[in-house]
C-alpha cells in the first residue's frame, strides 16, 4: 500500500529532515512511527499526503509514484487518505455535523447521501448526540473522534495520524486509540506517530522507530512492546 | 458525485462567506456602489453634451452667396448640386427676404435699412448639412468645392465656433474617459484587497479543504461567486442612488440647462440599466479572479 525507496528530504541550509527512509507498509497494516520530536515523523507523514515534496527517492502509494505527481492530481490522491492531526483542526463556526460533511462537499455528494453518511459515522466514533454542536463544546477526545470521523467519512484505504492523542488525558487517549485499532480491524491501513511509550506497549503494533531523520528500527509488535518494557 | 450538489455548495459558500465577514464585503459593495454611480451619472452627462452638440450642430449651416445676375435656372441648378455635395437641403433666400431678416435681428436699427437706396444683399442659398458632415476638415473641403462653383461669390459657414465646439467635445470624451480608467482600476484594487481580507480570514477552511482533496477550481469558485454577488449587490446600490438622484436633483438641473439642451427626451431605463448591472458583475468577478489568483499554497 505505502512504499518508500531511498526517500530523503531536506529543506535549503539546513541538514536532511529525513535520510535514506525504506518503509514497505501492507494494506490494512498498522503501524507506529515513533521517535523523539524533531526525528521526522510528521515530515515522513506529510510526503504520504503530498504536504511537502520528497528531495530524493521514490514514493508509492496505492502503486502510484507521488514523488513525481502533478500538482493538479494531489487532491484526488488527497482523497483516498484520511489525515488525523494533533490540533485537530476543526471549524468552529460550523456544527459536528457540518465538520463531518465537509468532506463530502468536495466530493459533491448530495446532501441527503451525506448526512446519511455523516450519521453513520458518527454513530461509530459514538458522537451521533452531538451532530449539533459546535466543536469548541466538546471535550478534546471527543473533537479528536470529530476529526477522525471525518478523515474516515468517504471511506479512505489510508489514516494517517499525526499525535493524535498529543493533546488528551490517559483516558481519552485510550479511548482515541481503541477507535484507531478498531478503523484498522475494518480493512483501513493506519500509520499513527506518537512519542507516546506506553501506547506502543499496549497496543503492541508494528513500529518504525526514527531518530535524526534515520529509520532505526522496524520492529514487530511484541518485540517493539518487549523492548518498551525493558525501557 | 454531483455537479448539483457541487454548484448548490457554492452558492452556499459564498452566502456564508458575505455572512462571515460582513464589514469587508460592506466596503466592496460600496466601492462598487459609488464607481457604478459615478460612471452612470457620466453616462447621463455625456447623453446631455450629445445632444448639447446635436442641437448646436444641426444649426451648422453653410451660407452660399451667388451672383444677383444669376437666372431662375442657374439658382435651380446651383442648388442641386448642393445639395448633392452637402448630402442636405439646400432653400434660397432673395435678397428681399436676407433684407427683412437682418431688419428683424437689427430690431429698432432695422429701420434705417430703409434709407438704403437699393438693397446691398446677394441672393444666397442656405445649405444644412448632412450630420455625418459636420466635422471640421470636411466642412472645409465641401467650402472649398463650392467656391469654385460659377455663379457662387462666397462661402460662410461658421468655422471657427464648429472648431472649437467639436475640440471640446473630444476633450470633455477624452477627460471622461481616463477618470472612468482611474475609477475602474481603483475599484478593482479595492475589491480585489477585501476579498483577499476574505480569503485570509477563511484560510483554516481552505487549508482543510485541501487537506480533504479539494482541487483548486473547488476551493476558488465560491469567492469567484462572492465577487460576482458583491457587483451585483453594488450594482443594485448604484442603481437605487441614480433613481433617487434623478428624482429628486433631475428636474432641478433640467429646468437650469434647458437653454442649452432645448427639449429632452427621456429614453428608455432598461438598457443602462442592465448595463450598470453587467458593468456590476464584471468588476466583482474581475476582482476577485485577480483575488483568488494570490492564493497562497497550502
Amino acid at each position: 500500500m505505502i512504499q518508500m525507496f531511498h526517500v530523503y528530504k531536506a529543506y535549503p541550509g539546513d541538514p536532511p529532515v529525513l535520510s535514506d527512509i525504506n518503509l514497505h507498509v501492507e494494506k490494512g497494516e498498522f503501524v507506529f512511527l515513533t521517535g523523539p520530536s524533531g526525528a521526522g515523523k510528521t515530515t515522513l507523514l506529510k510526503l504520504l499526503f503530498c504536504g511537502e515534496k520528497a528531495t530524493k527517492g521514490q514514493i508509492l502509494v496505492g502503486g502510484r509514484n507521488i514523488a513525481r505527481i502533478r500538482e493538479s492530481a494531489v487532491p484526488y490522491l488527497r482523497r483516498n487518505i484520511g489525515v488525523v492531526f494533533q490540533d485537530f483542526k476543526l471549524l468552529p463556526q460550523r456544527t459536528v455535523e457540518d465538520n463531518v460533511a465537509f468532506t463530502l462537499d468536495v466530493l459533491g455528494v448530495p446532501r441527503a447521501e451525506a448526512r446519511d453518511k455523516v450519521h453513520r459515522m458518527l454513530k461509530l466514533v459514538g458522537l451521533e448526540h452531538k451532530a449539533s454542536s459546535y466543536p469548541l463544546r466538546l471535550s478534546g477526545g471527543e473533537q479528536q473522534r470529530v476529526v477522525i470521523a471525518r478523515a474516515l467519512v468517504n471511506d479512505p484505504t489510508i489514516l494517517l495520524a499525526d499525535e493524535p492523542t498529543g493533546n488528551l488525558d490517559p483516558a481519552l487517549t485510550v479511548e482515541i486509540m481503541d477507535l484507531l485499532n478498531q478503523v484498522n480491524i475494518r480493512g483501513t491501513t493506519v500509520m499513527v506517530a506518537t512519542h507516546d511509550s506506553s501506547l506502543l506497549a499496549r497496543y503492541q503494533k508494528r513500529t518504525v522507530r526514527l531518530e535524526r531523520g534515520f529509520i532505526v528500527s522496524d520492529e514487530d509488535g511484541v518485540k517493539a512492546a518487549r523492548r518498551m518494557m525493558a525501557v | 458525485m454531483s455537479a448539483l450538489a457541487k454548484v448548490s455548495y457554492f452558492w452556499r459558500s459564498a452566502a456564508g462567506g458575505l455572512r462571515h465577514a460582513p464589514f469587508v464585503h460592506f466596503i466592496a459593495i460600496t466601492t462598487i456602489a459609488i464607481a457604478l454611480f459615478a460612471a452612470g451619472l457620466a453616462r447621463t452627462a455625456g447623453r446631455a453634451l450629445d445632444g448639447l452638440l446635436a442641437s448646436l450642430g444641426g444649426e451648422v449651416e453653410v451660407t452660399v452667396y451667388l451672383a444677383p445676375e444669376l437666372a431662375p435656372e442657374q439658382v435651380d441648378g446651383l442648388r442641386t448640386k448642393l445639395e448633392v455635395a452637402s448630402g442636405g437641403q439646400a432653400v434660397l433666400v432673395k435678397p428681399d427676404e436676407a433684407l427683412k431678416r437682418l431688419a428683424r435681428e437689427l430690431g429698432d436699427l432695422g429701420d434705417a435699412l430703409a434709407q438704403l437706396p437699393e438693397n446691398p444683399l446677394p441672393p444666397s442659398l442656405e445649405l444644412s448639412v448632412a450630420p455625418e458632415r459636420r466635422t471640421p476638415e470636411l466642412l472645409e473641403v465641401l467650402a472649398q468645392q463650392i467656391r469654385v462653383l460659377p455663379g457662387v461669390t462666397g462661402v460662410d459657414y461658421g468655422r471657427e465656433a464648429v472648431e472649437r465646439l467639436t475640440a471640446i467635445a473630444r476633450a470633455l470624451r477624452f477627460g471622461g474617459l481616463v477618470a472612468f480608467a482611474v475609477v475602474l482600476f481603483a475599484t478593482i484594487i479595492i475589491v480585489s484587497a477585501t476579498l483577499q481580507l476574505a480569503i485570509y480570514s477563511r484560510r483554516e477552511e481552505i487549508e482543510i479543504q485541501k487537506l480533504v482533496g479539494a482541487t483548486e477550481r473547488f476551493v476558488k469558485a465560491p469567492f469567484l461567486i462572492e465577487g460576482l454577488l458583491q457587483g451585483l449587490l453594488g450594482a443594485a446600490v448604484a442603481l437605487m442612488g441614480l433613481w433617487a438622484f434623478g428624482r429628486v436633483v433631475g428636474p432641478t438641473l433640467t429646468s437650469l440647462f434647458s437653454f442649452l439642451l432645448g427639449p429632452t427626451t427621456s429614453e428608455p431605463l432598461v438598457r443602462p440599466a442592465l448595463e450598470l448591472v453587467v458593468a456590476g458583475g464584471l468588476l466583482g468577478l474581475v476582482g476577485s479572479f485577480i483575488a483568488v489568483g494570490r492564493f497562497s499554497r497550502v
